[in-house]
C-alpha cells in the first residue's frame, strides 16, 4: 500500500491497486464519526456505442442505459441493497454523469459490513424482465419530474446546441422511448463490459484504519470470481471537431414565470487525460472569475443595470472527451444578457489585461475554497475523476492551482474562446 | 463556552480542531408579525450587498476573495413563531490561511451588521429599489419549483388565514409596496436594538481572544421579551384545494397536524414515528407507495416540531390521485394500528443516529445546531439524543401517530383538459 502525506494539509491519502485491478484510496479522518465510501465505474450515459465484452462487432444501446442499470443495481433476486445498508444504520445513494456512475454509503457504525454490502451489490448483478419492466414506470417518472424543472431544460437546451449530434444533448436517465426498449439482457451485456473491477475505483474517508480497511477489501474480492479483465472498446467521438455543427440559437416555450437564458461556449480544443486537463480545467476557471464573478466591473455594471440578479451564475464542466462553459440567468432582458455575455467573451484579452491587479486575489479564493473541501469526506472521494486528471486528487489539486500564472490565463483565452463554439438558448413564458 | 457581551446577546464559542474552516452565525430573533417578515427579508438582502466601508458590492466580494475567498451571506428564516435574520461566515482557520483572518472576519461581519449604508436615516435607494426588485422577481420565480409551489400552496390551505404562517419566511410580493429605504431603517433600528442576538463561533480558535473581539463590536443591552416559539392552531375541517397546470408529473401534498413540539417528552417519538412514515428510504411511504406500487418518484413526509405539523410529498401521475390518496392513508393507519416491525422501527433509529452523528462532521451543520440549543436554553447532547431516539418504544411511535390529524390535501393536477 502506498502512502502520500501532506503536511502542509495534515491529511494522509493511502493507495493500492488490488489483483483484480480495483484501485482503492483511503483518507482517514480520526475526530470524525462517519465513514463515507463511494464506488466509481468509469461508464456513463454517453458510452452508448461499445463491443460488448466477448463480441467483436460495436453495438449501440439505448440512451440511458447506464442510469437504468444504477437503478437497478440495488433491486436482488430476494433483497435490496438499499435495505441492507438500513439495517446498517447507513445512507446510500448512487448517481450517473455523462461519464460516470457512482454508488455511495456513508454511515457511522458497521463500516466493515457496509463496505461488503457496497462490493456485494455493484459486483452481483440480478435482472429478470419482471424487474426491468416495473422500473420504467419509476424512471419514466423521474424523466417527467426532470422535463417540468425549467432549470434542467436550460441546461440541456444549451447542450442540445453546444452538441446537436453528439450524446451530451440527450438526458442522462434517456427518455420513456428509449428506456421502453431496454431488457434484461442489454443490462448483461452492458454491466458485463463496464463493470470489471479494474474499470472501477473505490475512495473511502472517514474514521478508518487504512491497513485494516485494505485487508477487508482485499478479502471481499479474494472471495470472487472475476472474468479476466478486458479491454473496453468504446466510441465517442465528438461529431464534428471544429464546432461547425453548434447551433447558435434556439428558443424553448414554457410554463415559466421569468424568461431564463444561457450562453455556452464549447471548447474546441483537445484536452487529452492528465494532470494538465486539470491545470487547463482551473486556468479556465480563473479567467471566467475574473470576468465574471462578483468581483468583476462587468458584474456590477450588469448588476446595477437590472441585466442580471442573484440568479446570475456561470460554471465550467470538463468531462472526459468534452468541456464547456455555460452562463445563465434569469432575466427579462435575454437578449442583452446573452450580447453582454458574448461582448465578454469576446473582448476577454482587454478585460483580463484591466483586471490584472484581482488575479493573485482570484486564485487566493479558489485556493481557500479549495482546502474548505478538505472538511468534506464527500468533497473529497467525489472529486476524484481517475485518469481524466492524471489520477490526483483534492489535496493535489492546490499545487497544480498554484502553479498557474497570469499568462497561463492569457495563453488560454483564444484556445477556449472561439466564435464557433459560442451558443446562446432561450427559455420564454408561453402565451396562454 | 459562552460569553454573555450584554443583556441579550449570548456568545458561545466551540472549540474544535476537527475542521479546517471555521463558522460565524450571529442570529437576530424576533416575534414574527404579518409586518415584519417581508421587510426583515428584504433588508437581509440588503444588507448582504455592501456595508458604509465596502460601498458597492464589488468592493466587498474583493475583501472577501481577499480572506481566502470566505463566505459571508444573510438570511431571513423560520423557527416557528420567531423570525430569524441570520449573518453566517465560513472561512478558512488562520493555520491554513494567514494570522490575524479571524479578527479580519469578524470586523467585517460587524461592519455588516453594524455599519450598512444608511445615509440621513435612508438605505442607499439604488440598493434598495434593486434589491426590492430582485426579491420580487425572485419570489415569482419559485412558482417554476413545482415541488416547492405545491408546499406552498399546501402552506396556504392548512394554516389560518388571519396566522402569519401564510407569508413564506422570506416575504411575499404583496408586502414590498409599502417598503421605503426610510421606513426600512425603523426595522433595522428595532433588530439591532430590540432583537435577542445569539452569536456562535466554531472552530480551532482561541476563545478569549475572539471573544475580546466580539465586545468590540458593542452591541447594546435589550430586554428579550419571552415569547414561545411554538406555533399552535385549533383544528379545522380538511381543506382541498386542486389545481391545473400543463405539467408532466403531478403533485399530491398532504398535511396532518401532529401537536407535538421541541422538548416535549414525546419529541422524539415523533421524530421516529416520521422516520417510519416516510422520512427514510426503508419508510412506509418510500416502500409502499414508490417501490411497491411504482407510484411515485418521490414520496417523503416531514415533521415540523416547531409548527406541529406533518405534511407529506409525492409526485405522481395524475390519473393515480385517488389511488395514491387511498395508499398514503393506509400507511398512516398502520402505524396507528402497530403495523409494523421492531426491526424497521431499529433501522428508523439507527439511521437517525447516523444522521446525527455525521452532522458533527460539519462545521456549519454544527454552528447551526449549537444556534439552536442557545435559542432554545437546550443543552442536551448528540450522545443524549441519541439515547433518547433508542428509547422510543412501538407504543410511543403509536401513541403519537394517533395524534395525526388530516388537515388538507393539495393536488396540482398535471392534466389540462
Amino acid at each position: 500500500m502506498e502512502k502520500h502525506q501532506y503536511s502542509r494539509f495534515n491529511e494522509t491519502i493511502y493507495h493500492q491497486k488490488l489483483d483484480n485491478g480495483l484501485l482503492v484510496q483511503m483518507l482517514p479522518k480520526k475526530d470524525f464519526h462517519k465513514t463515507y465510501a463511494i464506488l466509481t465505474v468509469n461508464f456513463g450515459s454517453i458510452d452508448r456505442t461499445f463491443v460488448p465484452k466477448g463480441k467483436t462487432e460495436m453495438r449501440t444501446v439505448p440512451d440511458g442505459i447506464a442510469h437504468f442499470l444504477e437503478h437497478k443495481m440495488f433491486e436482488k433476486e430476494d433483497h435490496d441493497a438499499f435495505d441492507l445498508f438500513g439495517k446498517l444504520g447507513a445512507d446510500s445513494n448512487a448517481f450517473t454523469s455523462f461519464t460516470q456512475t457512482s454508488y455511495l454509503f456513508s454511515g457511522s457504525d458497521h463500516i466493515h459490513e457496509n463496505i461488503d454490502v457496497l462490493l456485494d451489490f455493484v459486483q452481483d448483478p440480478y435482472f429478470s424482465e419482471k424487474t426491468v419492466e416495473k422500473e420504467k414506470g419509476i424512471i419514466g417518472q423521474e424523466i417527467s419530474m426532470y422535463d417540468d424543472d425549467p432549470n434542467w431544460r436550460l441546461y440541456f437546451g444549451i447542450l442540445g446546441n453546444l452538441y446537436p449530434n453528439d450524446p451530451m444533448h440527450i438526458d442522462i436517465a434517456g427518455t420513456k422511448e428509449s428506456i421502453s426498449q431496454i431488457k434484461a439482457e442489454d443490462l448483461y451485456q452492458t454491466y458485463h463490459t463496464f463493470y470489471q473491477p479494474n474499470n472501477m475505483n473505490l475512495f473511502i474517508v472517514g474514521n478508518i484504519d487504512p491497513a485494516e480497511t485494505v485487508q477487508w477489501i482485499a478479502d471481499n474480492q479474494a472471495h470472487k470470481q472475476f472474468d479476466e479483465p478486458a479491454d473496453i472498446e468504446t466510441e465517442f467521438e465528438l461529431n464534428t471537431l471544429d464546432g461547425s455543427d453548434v447551433i447558435p440559437f434556439r428558443t424553448l416555450e414554457m410554463d415559466v414565470s421569468r424568461p431564463k437564458v444561457m450562453v455556452g461556449i464549447r471548447g474546441l480544443k483537445e484536452i487529452k487525460p492528465g494532470q494538465d486537463a486539470l491545470k487547463y480545467r482551473f486556468t479556465v476557471e480563473l479567467l471566467l472569475d475574473t470576468l465574471f464573478d462578483d468581483t468583476s466591473d462587468k458584474y456590477l455594471e450588469l448588476y446595477d443595470n437590472g441585466i442580471i440578479d442573484d440568479s446570475f451564475s456561470y460554471n465550467f464542466e470538463m468531462q472526459r472527451g468534452f468541456h464547456f462553459a455555460y452562463f445563465n440567468a434569469d432575466t427579462d432582458n435575454t437578449e442583452q444578457f446573452s450580447d453582454e455575455i458574448v461582448k465578454v467573451l469576446e473582448n476577454a484579452n482587454a478585460q483580463m489585461l484591466k483586471g490584472r491587479s484581482q488575479f493573485e486575489s482570484e486564485k487566493r479564493a479558489i485556493l481557500g475554497r479549495l482546502i474548505g473541501m478538505m472538511d468534506s469526506p464527500e468533497a473529497i472521494a467525489n472529486r476524484y475523476a481517475g485518469k481524466l486528471y492524471g489520477n490526483t486528487n483534492l489535496l493535489d489539486e492546490v499545487e497544480v492551482l498554484e502553479s498557474i500564472t497570469f499568462e497561463d490565463v492569457l495563453a488560454v483565452i483564444p484556445e477556449f474562446i472561439q466564435p464557433a463554439g459560442i451558443s446562446v438558448f432561450h427559455i420564454i413564458p408561453r402565451n396562454n | 463556552m459562552h460569553f454573555n457581551l450584554t443583556n441579550g446577546v449570548d456568545l458561545n464559542i466551540i472549540k474544535t480542531t476537527q475542521f479546517k474552516t471555521n463558522q460565524i452565525i450571529v442570529n437576530f430573533s424576533t416575534p414574527q408579525t404579518k409586518n415584519n417578515i417581508t421587510a426583515r427579508s428584504l433588508m437581509a438582502d440588503i444588507l448582504e450587498t455592501s456595508t458604509k466601508k465596502y460601498h458597492t458590492q464589488t468592493l466587498l466580494a474583493r475583501h472577501e476573495a481577499d480572506l481566502f475567498g470566505m463566505y459571508l451571506g444573510t438570511s431571513a428564516s423560520r423557527i416557528g413563531n420567531l423570525h430569524n435574520v441570520k449573518f453566517r461566515a465560513s472561512f478558512l482557520n488562520d493555520q491554513y490561511s494567514q494570522p490575524g483572518l479571524l479578527h479580519e472576519v469578524i470586523k467585517l461581519v460587524g461592519e455588516m451588521i453594524l455599519n450598512p449604508l444608511i445615509d440621513n436615516g435612508s438605505f442607499d435607494e439604488p440598493t434598495f429599489m434593486t434589491q426590492k426588485t430582485n426579491l420580487a422577481s425572485s419570489i415569482a420565480s419559485l412558482a417554476d419549483d413545482k415541488q416547492y409551489y405545491a408546499s406552498s400552496e399546501l402552506r396556504k390551505i392548512y394554516f389560518d388565514q388571519d396566522s402569519p404562517m401564510q407569508i413564506p419566511s422570506f416575504g411575499q410580493i404583496d408586502d414590498l409596496s409599502v417598503l421605503t429605504a426610510t421606513n426600512l431603517v425603523d426595522q433595522y433600528q428595532a433588530m439591532i436594538n430590540q432583537d435577542k442576538i445569539n452569536i456562535v463561533l466554531l472552530g480551532d480558535v482561541d476563545e478569549e481572544n475572539a471573544a475580546a473581539a466580539f465586545r468590540e463590536l458593542n452591541f447594546s443591552p435589550r430586554i428579550v421579551k419571552n415569547v414561545s416559539a411554538f406555533y399552535r392552531q385549533e383544528l379545522h375541517e380538511v381543506f382541498e384545494k386542486e389545481e391545473q397546470q400543463e405539467l408532466k408529473q403531478a403533485k399530491l401534498n398532504l398535511a396532518y397536524q401532529l401537536p407535538v413540539y421541541f422538548q416535549e417528552s414525546n419529541h422524539y417519538s415523533a421524530v421516529v414515528m416520521n422516520g417510519i412514515l416516510g422520512g427514510t428510504p426503508l419508510s412506509k411511504l418510500f416502500v409502499n407507495v414508490r417501490e411497491k406500487e411504482s407510484l411515485a418518484y418521490y414520496a417523503n413526509s416531514n415533521f415540523n416540531a416547531f409548527n406541529g405539523v406533518l405534511t407529506i410529498q409525492t409526485g405522481i401521475e395524475s390519473q393515480n390521485k385517488d389511488k395514491a390518496i387511498k395508499l398514503i392513508k393506509q400507511q398512516v393507519e398502520a402505524i396507528v394500528a402497530g403495523d409494523f416491525s421492531e426491526e424497521l422501527l431499529q433501522e428508523v433509529k439507527d439511521g437517525l443516529t447516523h444522521q446525527l452523528l455525521s452532522g458533527l462532521d460539519s462545521s456549519s451543520n454544527g454552528a447551526e445546531r449549537s444556534l439552536m440549543n442557545d435559542i432554545f436554553d437546550n443543552d442536551k447532547s448528540v450522545e443524549t439524543i441519541v439515547n433518547e431516539i433508542n428509547n422510543v418504544t412501538i407504543d410511543d411511535v403509536v401513541k403519537t401517530a394517533k395524534l395525526l390529524k388530516l388537515q388538507a390535501v393539495y393536488f396540482l393536477n398535471g392534466e389540462v383538459k
